[in-house]
């Protein structure tokens, strides 16, 4: 049987990040994973992350997943893949199951983050091919280049339904809907608007009634629910979708602490049944550490951090670092988590989140939570938009970020000081209207919401220019002829490309300035391609 | 020969992500019709590129089954590759020559009583 000091079962992300801790620390560290590549699920994250530099905010989740990968390998970790480990026993022996052998290790230490499966919604049709996991449509699309469907219809519109539908569109896929039984949109805002604006209707307090077809999906029937979950006679609608996409929840996987006789808890904040941690991820099985979704659901950012926690102390543990560099490292790891951790969607706030006013006092918009989309009126209210009088001078930001959400990449963009983010991470950010915006479309492409747009009423007599982010291909030409669409997606008229900038740096987010009547340079956030 | 949805379903330039690293393109049987993907990718991509929807029918209500979580977890995609049921096709790369079949219950014969 093979020793090792540290084991860890799970390369994502919470995983890979404590081999990186504890092997910087110099412990021997082997890392066993299920799958053909490393990395978990962030290969299929193509979206830039939220949170604060530290956060590794506004990368993107798979090039997070590359440098995990070549720190961990430039810090001599093994990672042994499509190795499945089917149980931890006594005195921490494990066992694998590698290339249709079962082998046997044993570690001072083991880690858990085996992350999490997805929650599925039983209806009739169900089972019919074209039904499909939301992380099956991030897979076949953004890993082997396969649309998952024609025209899809989202069910569930949380964070994964909403990241996973703007994906849908840029593979080129048609989403027909987004809906969700849930009264309101339950990911971030500005997620749902960058689907609205192009058109992706919501249907909120609408649940899937049944899949249509014989041999696969042909249509989905969805009706509206009551308050209290009950169908609403005759509410039914039919939409005519080839795949029906499930993006309803995630549940730890937490299977193997059980087999280690950690102390479980059925804890619905945390996505369901996981280990008992102490706040370094320990379980109630001395040496044995839980962390990332399978120790409750969260972000990959905040998966990463535990991750450091749990590698940090072990590492202490074992004597690889002294009791007051542990503390030091501790203490930030846990204020960086503890950031992530603030805010409307907040793992502490979850249910006892205020969903009438920001933590400032600001109105939430309650058509974002209905509809996934501002109304024109409500986006005067907030500090990241000029008062009406300052915005003759030229260009300026409007920044449509109006939730409570960890994240602050956009006033790090802007190098002239425009723009705060004042207090906690989750604050509004604020534009200063005294300083003078050079329209480098730094902070919109910073923006992992893509909210910020910079705005110039000034262009001609009778015309503004609205720049905004763009992510579509192909990229259109400069002078090419499109529609103006506003926040719904409702066509406004006709719009002019003036000029589409993409570098390295913005990371392809091109930044697409279009000229159009000046009374539309508060309505116009999107551009359609003829 | 291809089915209806086809090849129309590979992304070839993708905003964020460009293009997709493939192997050769390499021949395979799907129920004795030849048929073309990329080799090392998953049998059930080829498929639906090729615009097979039914991976196996279930053996109690004969009811089709295809792709559900792709990541190798559900087994709903499982077909008899190379005379082997069961073999979950959205985690088994593809191999030129290839014979991939649908699967009945646990076979790939419909008419076998013994499942």
């Amino acid at each position: 049987m093979k020793r090792y000091e540290l084991i860890i079962i799970g390369a994502g992300p919470a995983g890979l990040s404590a081999a990186i801790e504890a092997a910087s620390n110099g412990m021997q560290v082997m890392v066993f994973d299920e799958n053909e590549r490393p990395g978990g699920q962030l290969f299929k994250q193509i979206h830039k992350f939220f949170g604060s530099k530290e956060h590794k905010a506004k990368e993107r989740g798979f090039r997070i997943g590359e440098k995990l990968l070549k720190e961990a390998e430039g810090l001599g970790v093994e990672v042994q893949l499509k190795a499945a480990v089917m149980g931890i026993f006594d005195d921490k022996e494990i066992s694998v199951m590698l290339d249709g052998r079962v082998e046997h290790y044993r570690a001072n230490n083991i880690v858990i983050a085996t992350g999490a499966s997805e929650k599925m919604l039983p209806f009739p049709g169900w089972t019919l091919p074209g039904v499909i996991g939301a992380g099956a449509a991030q897979t076949m699309m953004n890993l082997h280049g396969l649309k998952p469907g024609s025209r899809v219809l989202m069910v569930g519109s949380g964070n994964v339904g909403l990241v996973v539908g703007y994906q849908l569109l840029q593979a080129g896929c048609k989403l027909e809907a987004v809906i969700d039984a849930a009264p309101r949109v339950g990911g971030y805002g500005v997620h749902a608007a960058k689907l609205a604006r192009t058109g992706v209707p919501f249907y909120m307090s609408h649940t899937i009634k049944e899949a249509h077809g014989d041999s696969c999906v042909k249509g989905a029937a969805i009706l509206a629910v009551d308050s209290s979950w009950q169908p609403i006679p005759g509410s039914e609608k039919y939409l005519e979708v080839d795949t029906i996409c499930m993006a309803v929840g995630l549940s730890p996987m937490s299977q193997l602490a059980r087999t280690a006789h950690c102390e479980m808890e059925n804890n619905p904040l945390k996505g369901g049944l996981v280990s008992i941690c102490n706040k370094y991820g320990e379980t109630s099985t001395p040496g044995v550490y839980a962390v990332g979704d399978v120790a409750g659901i969260e972000e990959a950012s905040s998966a990463m951090i535990q991750g450091r926690i749990a590698g940090a102390a072990i590492s202490f543990d074992k004597g690889y670092i002294n009791e007051a560099e542990f503390a030091t490292r501790y203490e930030e790891y846990q204020n960086s988590l503890m950031q992530l951790r603030e805010g409307m969607f907040g793992h502490k706030d979850k249910e006892a989140a205020d969903m009438e006013h920001t933590e400032e006092g600001y109105i939430l918009s309650q058509s974002l939570l209905s509809k996934g989309y501002m109304d024109a009126e409500e986006i005067e209210e907030y500090p990241g938009v000029y008062p009406v009088e300052q915005r003759g001078k030229g260009v300026f930001p409007v920044i449509e970020c109006t939730q409570n959400i960890p994240c602050n990449p956009c006033q790090d963009a802007c190098k002239r000081g425009c723009i705060k983010v004042s207090g906690k991470i989750t604050n509004l950010p604020s534009v200063d209207a005294s300083v003078e915006c050079t329209a480098c479309g730094m902070c919109v492409v910073s923006c992992p919401g893509q909210a910020i747009f910079l705005v110039d009423e000034t262009l001609a007599p009778g015309y503004a220019s609205v720049a905004i982010p763009y992510e579509f291909y192909p990229l259109p030409e400069p002078g090419s002829k499109g529609l103006a669409l506003d926040r719904s997606g409702t066509s406004l008229g006709e719009a002019e490309v003036l000029k589409v900038k993409s570098s390295k740096a913005m990371d392809e987010t091109a930044v697409l300035t279009m000229k159009v009547p000046v009374e539309w340079s508060m309505q116009a956030r999107f551009f359609q391609v003829y | 020969m291809l089915k209806e949805g086809s090849e129309l379903m590979r992304i070839d330039h993708h905003p964020i992500l460009k293009t997709f690293e493939k192997g050769k393109l390499v021949k395979f049987l799907y129920d004795g019709e030849v048929m073309e993907g990329y080799e090392g990718e998953p049998i059930a991509v080829a498929l639906r590129a090729n615009g097979v929807m039914i991976h196996r029918y279930t053996s109690k209500h004969n009811d089709p089954r295809g792709v559900f979580c792709a990541i190798g977890r559900c087994t709903d995609c499982v077909m008899v590759v190379d005379g082997e049921p069961n073999i979950r096709t959205c985690i088994t790369p593809l191999q030129e020559d290839m014979k991939i079949e649908t699967q009945h219950g646990i076979s790939n014969n419909k008419e076998d009583e013994s499942i």
